[in-house]
Order: structure tokens, then C-alpha cells, then sequence
């Protein structure tokens, strides 16, 4: 009981010094309750969305996806007779069929061609109005579509673009542009999460999307009263044959559900992956909070112990502190991370993907993951220091405490460190040396732990030598000030190393991405500089076909010199050792591909592969599959015959562009796919006559302006498009690393916090004796500054170790360029410096204000 | 009597004054109302040149107040504070610490040094902090004076308490500062390791002419300075020139006494 009361006072007393590390907990707690809390919003959404929209039962073509969502490469969605709808009617327990027809291969725009498309990755449909849909949405405006010259548009989408009844929108299909007015706009009553909306009338949805009449992407029903969805399953499914798909609304829902968990539980993890860098990062916060306190109180203690406390009991103490701590700080973590997650889901709506508060999911378990995680770690953290103070021993009640520093780090934690580093360092180098990715990945992530650890343990040692050098480049200028900081810094080197740990640990990974990423564009951009012989590309950037309208009007493009087409179709391959290879993708082209992008061949010459009933096949595959230059291959075109095609190049594997593509003429491919089966242009590449490439890259533009989801890129175009891709998506990775970063800058603040309480009549002293405020602010940044430095200089040698030996590993993938991004790691390091700065700000203004009498009087 | 302006304003020789610093009636209040102390009652005090003045007192007496006030570490209620012809009260923080910077040394109690610093490094720590080149003959004289010679490289940890302090007089001193404060200087000695201080304050007042105000309430300490001035309830009640050690206790018990009867 005594135990617990100490605990709780000495908490009490000290609850200024254990804010930042409650901060530091409620951060780790917050980002990962927040995350969990997020997803399972979106679960819910996507719940509540798709159990809402699915029919009790759905008949769809045998080629649909089973959720829905048209991804066929001919543009146009796999249909059903008219028929199959007239038949169902008659099938018993059917209540109410209706057929609809909708697309997600569609791309509207307004009257100013603006693309009406959701930015968020979000589909974008037109299809039919139904009673189905009425189910889940109202007309708020206007009424529903009749008529080829009507549309009507979701509220959202509305909002969004300003779209207002009677204003005119776009659509372009495979079969052509449609033009309509908007007739009316309707609202969902539940939470959309993004698709863009457009509605018209059966008719005009048959003939703008599919071309034909009488046909229809999927048959609502809806059940008799008394006959459950699976009970109609069973008697369409004798009625109609096995030739359709049929789902029953929980069918529907679950598979519609399949899809949408891959990516979020990818989203989860990633997530939950950065507040593990967090805590690890807390953990060091935690450590040195305690370590300092418990050495504030070495007299404390001692006296403690003098009195008759066990060294359990003050083992103890120490730890119900980290307890209440870890309570307060998960407590205050959990709250704040549904916060968290209501910011994160409106940060989401501004780019498109709306989610609604009246679905915020907080599932028990949590709390409690929240609670446990943040407990469990502080009090692990705080263990090394309760140790230490346990061993205290009673006589230190005697002796005149002052500032205890801490014993000088010891060769063995040296050999150790050096042991592991080294260790690590020798992990690092076999990643380099392997010729296999998995065996280089088991390589590379032990390497990265190793050397992680193993500069974590060394440390308190390196920190006496970098902080030297660095103190006598930087600080030598301010004279005295400097050199105090200098030796504060120094004065306790285990301190000084952890607190440097733990912004290692955040900037070791940006530093380690940077290099990765800025080696992908260089690689990708000498690749490009090689092997791109073209001097346009042609294609949509989410990977949607080209509408054919809009080749035939490249090919109009009169400065153009060539054109060249670019599909992919699937095929299963029967190869001469006897196998069946499914699911593999045909790129078939133009014969010009061959000098559009000139992939080097190992045997044979890859033009040939465009002669009739020819192909290439790329090195690995030909010798996993025994195939050499002249075997010939069964080819399964889907939807298509077989061929036997005979393989007249063998291309190398060891290329990011295409790398594993398989290629054939265009020619081959019409001869064994029906026309109204082939896929439509994945890629179209043009090449200007000689001296008008400037005019011809204008006429191009020009040329597609009714196809804004078209993008016309040159070579120039396309590195910067790749460039800014790979930054976007390292801007992503930073950003989430920033709270690993922020709860490592607490850290800082929070020893220099703690120093300044613990050298409060040292600061007396040396104001009594003269030193202005503004030299003690300077000397504490300083101070500050040279441990942020350390730490930055630890991480970022760290991090392009790492970096450089992931491209080693990655050069087997064809990342074949290291490029070492200099101005972002001087960027960083000079950032650090500002970081130590900032970090000094509240503990030297404090420092600045401290009443010297009382200063010099304090025990 | 609650005054010992008993010196001269002006000695014959030099330009300088012979007060060093002057108080006059310097009232130091806590608090208001009901439970407002005063540890200071109109006190008018003159610090002379050249010596070694002596503040004494029971504890509670404000004596320790009024030497933190004469050095600038702590703000008066009212009255004056005078170093030299600088008046001191009511400067702002900046000037008051260049002043304690340039024109004032000070040996404390304990916790005198700074733990990071070498004996050297922490006697020319003043100095430094002014970003003045320390006077080389000067400082060697000091550093003789207090028979450090041999330990300037070591760090405080490195020495005993009595080096330590001996240090602590050596940076005072180092910087010719015009008045030297002492808190109690000896009283984390032992009796030999006092002795050796107090004799080194003595030394550098007749031999250095250095001017030194030292709080204690030992009466051995308090015979070495030239001056005793007494304190009581905030005021100065009594004062000796040339004391001894036993005339020192004497009037101390006197008091003591006096304060039980009262």
C-alpha cells in the first residue's frame, strides 16, 4: 500500500516531467486506435452500401466480375440476351425482375471537357435507372431520365463540379460520345463512398454503353414474400441453366465486400506499420524520462531504502509509475484516436472518398488493443530504469547527491554494439551479393535490424567521438557557450544516445526510401533514354482502354510518321515441357513496337516475333518452360480459339519496362479472338515525322481535346509523370513517418526539459556569476542542436546504408541505377539542426526564466 | 541603531570612492497584508574599499537578504543600492547580470563549480562568458595565491571540498571584480580547510586590495574580516572593527541573550 502511495505522489509531484512521455504514448495509442477505427468505418460503409444496393437476387453474364464493376479490356460490359429476362419472369417465386445495363469503362465529361471522374480511385458508372437504385436514393431535383436526351447525376458529383439541371455532360464509350441534359439529380441515403452516378433510361444505357438493344448486364429480383434468396437462387438457377451467374443478395454483398478488404487491410497494415515506428521511437522517450527521474531521486531512494525499503519495493514503485503513465497515456491515446480518425475521414472526403460520421465504428476490441499496446510497452520500457533503481544503494541518502551523471558506457556495451553493427553490416553486404531476391530479402531484413540494434547499443559511445567533431566544426564559434554546450551534451552519453536513437530511427527510413525511390527514377529514366525509340505515348492513367474513336483520330494526325497500338489480351499457354500455364497476359502490338521500344533479345530477333502466328517469350519463362527459339506453343486466346504459335525471339529479363512481356502481332491476335471480343488499345505510341515534333506533339493534343482522360506525354513528360509519381507516394511515406519523427523531436524537448530541472543550480550558479539569459538560451540550444545533429547524422548514414543495399537487392528487378538523392539528405540534416532549434525553444525559455536565488538554493 | 554608515565617503587617494557599495534604507518585504515579513528594515549600510566586511546574524536575521540584494541577485521593496556610483536597484535583468558579470565575484556555499569545466576552465568561466581574455600575470598571482598550481586540469570531482572552494575564491578573484560576495564560504569545511580559505580572503584584501563582504554566522570566520556588522530582525544592530574571534562570540551570546529577555 505504502508502495502505491509513493508511486502515486511521487507521479503527482513529478506530472510536469512525465508529460511528454504521456504525449509520446497518447500519440503511438492515438495513430494506432485511429487506424483501427478507420478502417472499420470504411467497413462498415462499404457494409451498409453494398448490403443496401444488392438485389435479393443478381443474374449476371457468366464474364462479369462478381462484383460488378466491368473490367473487360473490350470497353464494353459482358452482357445477356433480352431473353434471359422475359424467361426468369416466369420462374416461380419470382416477385419482380428487371433488367439493367450499366458501365464502369465510361468516361464523363462536362460541356468544358472537364473530367467528371472520381479522383480517389473511386469508379465511375452510367447505367440504367431502377427500382433497385430507387431503394437506396431519392430524386431531389428534377425527375427521373427519359429519353436519349436525359441524364441524371449524383448529388455529390453535382456538388462537386457545380453541375446544375439542364447543363449538357458527355459520355464516351466504345461505341461512341453521348450527349445529354441533366434531367435530374438524386441523393443516397446512405453513405456513398466516391463512385460518380449517371443515370439514364434503359434504351439509351443499351445503345451508349453496349451498342446493341435488348441486352442487359444483370437481372434484378426480387423475391415473392415467403421464398428466401437462396430458395430463388435454386429455381432460376433450374430454370435458366448454369449458363449465368447467379448471386444471392448476401452473395453479392460479400463478394463486393472481397474486393474492397484487400485494399483496406493493405491500408490498415500500413498504417499500423508507422505507429509501430512510433512506439519503437516512444519506447527510447519512455526510457530516458525514467532514467532521469530515477536519478533525480538517487537520495530519495537511497533514504527509502536506508528506512528498511526492499529492493523490490522500490523496484516497484518505479514501475506502478510507468503504470499510471502508460494508463493515463492509452486512456487519453484512445480518445484521441477517434479523433484521429474523424480527421483522417475528412481529410479523405477532400479527395474524394466520402465517409460519414453516422457510420463511425468503434469496435470493443479497440480500447482495448489501444489500452494493452500503450500499457504493455511503457511499463517494458520503464523496466532497464526500475532496475537500476532498485540497485541504488542506501549510503547514496548520504552522499551529496549533486548532479549524478552516468556511468561512462563500458567496453562490453561497445563490443557488443560493435558485434552487431558489424554483424549487420556483413547482412548488409551478402543482400548486395545475392542473386536471389528471396534470399537477398532474408539478407537484407536481417541486416537492417542488426545494424538498427546494433547502432542503438553503440551509441552512448559514438556520441562522445561525432559529438566532438561536431562541436568543434559548429560550436567553436561561440567560445565558451559553445563548449558548455559541448560538454553538456557529453556528460551523459547514455542520455545523449538514446535521445539521438530515437530520431535515428525515423530519419534512418526516410533517408533509406529516398535512396530506394530516387533510384527507381533513375533507373527508370536510363531504361527510358535506351530502349524508348517513340516519341509520344498515348494512354489513360487508370489503366482504362483507349475508345477507338479517339486512335482514329491519332491516325489522322498528319505530322505523325507512325502509330503504333498496344493491347493486352489474356491466354493460357500450353509449353513444350508438357504444362499449362493460365492467367498470362499476351501484349500484342504493332510490328513498329519492336523499334518503339527496343527490348534486347538473347536469341533471335524480336521483329519476327510480329510475323504471322509468331511470338517472343521472355529468357526466364522460355527456361522454366524449356522453350527455345522455334518451339512452338498452344496458345488459348480467352474468348477466343487456340493457335499454335511458334516463338521466334527471346527477350531478356532484365528490364523495368515490360519486364516478362510477351509479345505478338495484332494480326496474330485478330486471327484467333472474334472481333467483337478483341480488346481495345491499352497504349497507343506515335512517333513525329523527322523536324515536326513540336508541331506534331500540339496536333496530337490537339487532336484528343474531346478525350480529356487521354493523356499525350513525350519522353520529357513521361519521366516527370514517373517522377512524380514515385514523389508522391515518398511525400506519403514521409508524411507518416513525420509522427514517428514528432514523438522523437518530445524526445528531445523532453531531455532537455529534464536536464534543465536537474542542472537548476548549475543555471543559478552561472547566471549569479554573469551569463545572460540569452547566453544560457544559446548554450541549451546548442546543446540541443548538437544532439539532433548526432542523431540525424546516425540515421541518415543509417538509412542510405540500408538504401543502397536495397537497390543492390532491388538491381535483380532491373533497379540498376544507385542515385544517392544528396540535396533531400543535406536537407534533412540541415533540418535536423532546426529541428534541435525548435526542440530547445520551451526548455531554454524556461531555463531563461528561472529566478537565480531560488536556483542556487534548490537541493 | 539601525545604520553603519560610518565610513568616510571619499578616501584620499585614487579617483575611486572608499565606499565600494552603499545601501540606504533598503526595506526587502514578503508577501502582504497579514502575513507580509520583513527581512529587511530600513537598513543603510556602507561596504568600504579594501576591506573585508563581515555580515553576522541569527538565522531569520536577513542577513544573507541583504548581501543578495547589495549584489544584485535579488530586488528590494524600496530604498537604494548603490556599487560604487552605479545605483543598482531597478536595473533591468541585462545590465544587472553584465554588472555581476564584470564588477562582482561570488563564492557560494556549496555548488560552486560547474561539473563539466576543469578547475582552470571554471576560474576563467567569468571572463569567458564576457568574451574577455583573462590578465595571464593575474591570474597566475591568483592561482598561486590559492596554491592550485598543480590541479587546474582537474575536474570538481577531482578535488576536495576545500579545493574546490579554494577555486571558487581563485575564479572571484581571477577577474578583479570591485567587490567580492561571500554565502557562507566555509561552511561546508572542516575547521583546517576554513582556515585555509578564510586566510586566502584575507590575503587577497591586504595583498590584492580586494574588497570582500562575507555572510557567516561562525564566529572564527567572522575574525578575520576587519569589519563585523550585526544583524537582527532586519536591521543592523551592532558593529566591531578589528575582531576577535572570542569578542565575536561574546557579543553573539550577548545578543542571544538579549533576544531571550526580550
Amino acid at each position: 500500500m505504502t508502495v502505491l502511495k509513493t508511486s502515486m505522489r511521487n507521479f503527482l509531484a513529478h506530472k510536469g516531467r512525465m508529460a511528454l512521455s504521456a504525449i509520446a504514448v497518447l500519440l503511438s495509442v492515438a495513430f494506432v486506435c485511429g487506424t483501427l477505427v478507420f478502417t472499420d468505418t470504411m467497413s462498415t460503409t462499404f457494409d451498409k452500401l453494398f448490403a443496401a444496393t444488392a438485389s435479393d437476387v443478381t443474374i449476371s453474364s457468366k464474364d462479369s466480375s462478381n462484383t460488378g464493376e466491368t473490367t473487360s479490356n473490350t470497353g464494353k460490359p459482358p452482357v445477356m440476351p433480352g431473353s434471359v429476362l422475359s424467361e426468369v419472369r416466369k420462374v416461380e417465386g419470382v416477385e419482380d425482375a428487371e433488367g439493367t445495363v450499366f458501365s464502369t469503362s465510361v468516361t464523363v465529361i462536362d460541356a468544358e471537357k472537364k473530367n467528371l471522374s472520381p479522383t480517389s480511385g473511386a469508379p465511375t458508372i452510367v447505367g440504367s435507372w431502377n427500382r433497385t437504385d430507387a431503394r437506396t436514393m431519392e430524386i431531389t431535383e428534377g425527375s427521373a431520365p427519359k429519353g436519349a436526351g436525359q441524364v441524371m447525376v449524383d448529388a455529390d458529383t453535382a456538388d462537386k463540379h457545380g453541375l446544375k439541371l439542364g447543363d449538357e455532360i458527355r459520355w464516351i464509350t466504345a461505341v461512341g460520345t453521348h450527349s445529354a441534359k441533366i434531367s435530374g439529380i438524386t441523393d443516397f441515403t446512405i453513405t456513398n463512398p466516391g463512385a460518380a452516378l449517371f443515370y439514364t433510361d434503359v434504351p439509351t444505357a443499351q445503345r451508349t454503353l453496349v451498342g446493341e438493344s435488348d441486352v442487359y448486364t444483370s437481372v434484378n429480383l426480387t423475391a415473392a414474400p415467403g421464398v428466401s434468396d437462396e430458395q430463388l437462387k435454386q429455381n432460376v438457377l433450374a430454370a435458366i441453366g448454369g449458363d449465368y451467374k447467379v448471386l444471392t443478395a448476401k452473395e453479392t454483398a460479400d463478394e463486393n465486400q472481397k474486393d474492397v478488404e484487400g485494399f483496406m487491410s493493405v491500408m490498415k497494415y500500413a498504417l499500423l506499420g508507422f505507429a509501430g515506428v512510433a512506439f519503437l521511437v516512444g519506447i527510447f522517450l519512455i526510457i530516458n524520462t525514467f532514467s532521469m527521474l530515477v536519478a533525480q531521486r538517487t537520495r530519495e531512494i537511497g533514504l527509502m531504502r536506508a528506512i528498511g525499503s526492499s529492493r523490490k519495493q522500490v523496484n516497484r514503485s518505479v514501475l506502478i509509475e510507468a503504470l499510471l503513465l502508460g494508463v493515463i497515456g492509452s486512456v487519453l491515446g484512445v480518445g484521441a484516436g477517434v479523433g484521429l480518425a474523424i480527421g483522417l475521414m475528412k481529410i479523405m472526403s477532400q479527395i474524394g472518398m466520402d465517409l460519414s460520421t453516422r457510420d463511425l465504428t468503434i469496435a470493443w476490441t479497440t480500447p482495448v488493443v489501444g489500452l494493452v499496446l500503450g500499457v504493455l510497452v511503457t511499463v517494458l520500457a520503464a523496466y532497464l530504469p526500475a532496475r537500476r533503481a532498485g540497485k541504488i544503494s542506501p549510503m547514496a541518502a548520504l552522499r551529496d547527491a549533486g548532479t549524478p551523471a552516468d556511468a561512462k558506457a563500458g567496453w562490453i556495451r561497445g563490443l557488443i554494439g560493435l558485434v552487431l553493427t558489424g554483424a549487420g553490416g556483413f547482412a548488409l553486404y551478402l543482400t548486395s551479393e545475392a542473386d536471389k531476391a528471396s534470399e537477398g530479402s532474408l539478407w537484407l531484413g536481417l541486416g537492417v535490424v542488426l545494424t538498427l540494434i546494433g547502432l542503438v547499443v553503440i551509441g552512448p559511445l559514438l556520441a562522445g567521438g561525432v559529438v566532438r567533431v561536431l562541436g568543434a566544426i559548429l560550436l567553436r564559434i561561440f567560445g565558451p557557450i559553445g563548449r558548455m554546450a559541448e560538454r553538456n551534451a557529453l556528460r551523459n552519453p547514455r542520455r545523449t544516445g538514446a535521445t539521438a536513437s530515437a530520431l535515428m530511427i525515423g530519419l534512418a527510413l526516410v533517408a533509406c526510401l529516398s535512396v530506394v525511390g530516387s533510384s527507381m527514377v533513375a533507373s527508370a529514366t536510363e531504361e527510358l533514354d535506351k530502349s524508348v525509340g517513340t516519341d509520344f505515348i498515348v494512354m489513360q492513367d487508370t489503366g482504362q482502354p483507349i475508345p477507338p474513336q479517339a486512335v482514329e483520330r491519332v491516325k489522322s494526325v498528319s505530322s505523325l510518321e507512325r502509330v503504333t497500338e498496344y493491347k493486352v489480351h489474356e491466354v493460357a499457354l500450353g509449353t513444350p515441357d508438357g504444362e499449362r500455364v493460365t492467367g498470362k497476359d499476351i501484349s500484342a502490338a504493332d510490328p513498329t513496337y519492336a523499334t518503339d521500344l527496343r527490348v534486347e533479345t538473347v536469341q533471335g530477333d524480336l521483329a519476327d516475333a510480329y510475323r504471322p502466328d509468331s511470338m517472343s517469350v521472355p529468357e526466364k519463362f522460355a527456361e522454366d518452360h524449356g522453350i527455345r527459339l522455334g518451339s512452338t506453343v498452344d496458345v488459348a486466346f480467352d474468348d477466343g480459339r487456340t493457335g499454335e504459335l511458334t516463338v521466334r525471339a527471346i527477350t531478356t529479363s532484365d528490364t523495368v519496362i515490360d519486364g516478362g512481356a510477351m509479345y505478338t502481332s495484332i494480326d496474330t491476335l485478330a486471327k484467333y479472338v472474334p472481333a467483337d471480343k478483341m480488346p481495345l488499345d491499352l497504349m497507343v505510341l506515335a512517333s513525329a515525322k523527322d523536324g515536326q515534333q513540336e508541331a506534331a506533339y500540339k496536333d496530337l493534343k490537339a487532336a484528343l481535346s474531346d478525350y480529356p482522360q487521354l493523356k499525350v506525354r513525350d519522353q520529357t513528360d513521361y519521366k516527370e509523370a514517373l517522377q512524380d509519381q514515385i514523389g508522391q507516394l515518398l511525400n506519403m511515406i514521409y508524411g507518416l513517418l513525420a509522427l514517428a519523427i514528432i514523438v522523437a523531436i518530445l524526445g528531445v524537448v523532453n531531455t532537455l526539459a529534464l536536464s534543465v530541472v536537474e542542472r537548476t543550480r548549475e543555471i543559478g550558479l552561472m547566471r549569479a556569476i554573469g551569463l545572460s539569459r540569452r547566453q544560457l538560451r544559446r548554450m541549451i540550444r546548442m546543446e540541443s542542436v548538437v544532439i539532433a545533429l548526432f542523431g540525424a547524422l546516425l540515421g541518415l548514414g543509417l538509412g542510405m546504408g540500408w538504401g543502397a543495399s536495397a537497390q543492390q537487392l532491388l538491381a535483380l528487378e532491373g533497379l540498376k541505377v544507385l542515385d544517392i538523392p544528396w540535396p533531400t539528405i543535406i536537407g534533412v540534416f540541415i533540418g535536423s539542426a532546426f529541428v534541435g532549434l525548435f526542440a530547445a525553444l520551451v526548455p531554454a525559455f524556461r531555463a531563461g526564466r528561472m529566478n537565480v536565488l531560488n536556483a542556487i538554493a534548490t537541493e | 541603531m539601525t545604520s553603519a554608515v560610518t565610513i568616510p565617503r571619499h578616501g584620499g587617494t585614487g579617483s575611486r570612492t572608499a565606499v565600494a557599495a552603499r545601501a540606504r534604507q533598503v526595506v526587502k518585504a514578503y508577501g502582504s497584508g497579514e502575513t507580509r515579513v520583513v527581512a529587511l528594515d530600513h537598513v543603510d549600510v556602507d561596504i568600504a574599499r579594501g576591506q573585508f566586511t563581515a555580515i553576522m546574524g541569527p538565522s531569520g536575521s536577513g542577513k544573507s537578504t541583504l548581501m543578495h540584494c547589495l549584489a544584485g541577485l535579488d530586488t528590494v521593496t524600496s530604498g537604494k543600492i548603490y556599487l560604487d556610483d552605479t545605483e543598482i536597484t531597478g536595473l533591468k535583468d541585462k545590465k544587472l547580470t553584465q554588472l555581476r558579470r564584470d564588477r562582482i565575484g561570488f563564492i557560494f556555499q556549496a555548488f560552486n563549480l560547474l561539473p563539466t569545466l576543469n578547475a582552470l576552465e571554471n576560474i576563467t568561466l567569468p571572463m569567458d562568458i564576457a568574451g574577455r581574455k583573462p590578465d595571464k600575470a593575474w591570474l597566475e598571482r591568483v592561482v598561486e595565491t590559492v596554491g592550485l598550481a598543480g590541479r587546474l586540469k582537474h575536474r570538481p570531482t577531482q578535488l576536495s571540498g576545500g579545493q574546490q572552494q579554494r577555486v571558487a575564491v581563485a575564479r572571484a578573484l581571477a577577474a578583479r571584480p570591485e567587490i567580492i560576495f561571500g554565502d557562507e564560504p566555509t561552511g561546508n569545511l572542516d575547521s583546517r580547510a576554513g582556515a585555509e580559505v578564510l586566510g586566502f580572503l584575507r590575503r587577497s584584501v591586504d595583498e590584492l586590495g580586494q574588497t570582500i563582504v562575507m555572510v557567516t554566522h561562525d564566529p572564527v570566520a567572522a575574525s578575520y574580516a576587519d569589519r563585523v556588522l550585526y544583524l537582527a530582525d532586519g536591521r543592523i544592530v551592532d558593529e566591531m572593527l578589528q575582531p576577535t574571534a572570542e569578542q565575536v562570540l561574546d557579543r553573539m551570546k550577548d545578543f542571544d541573550a538579549r533576544g531571550r529577555t526580550s
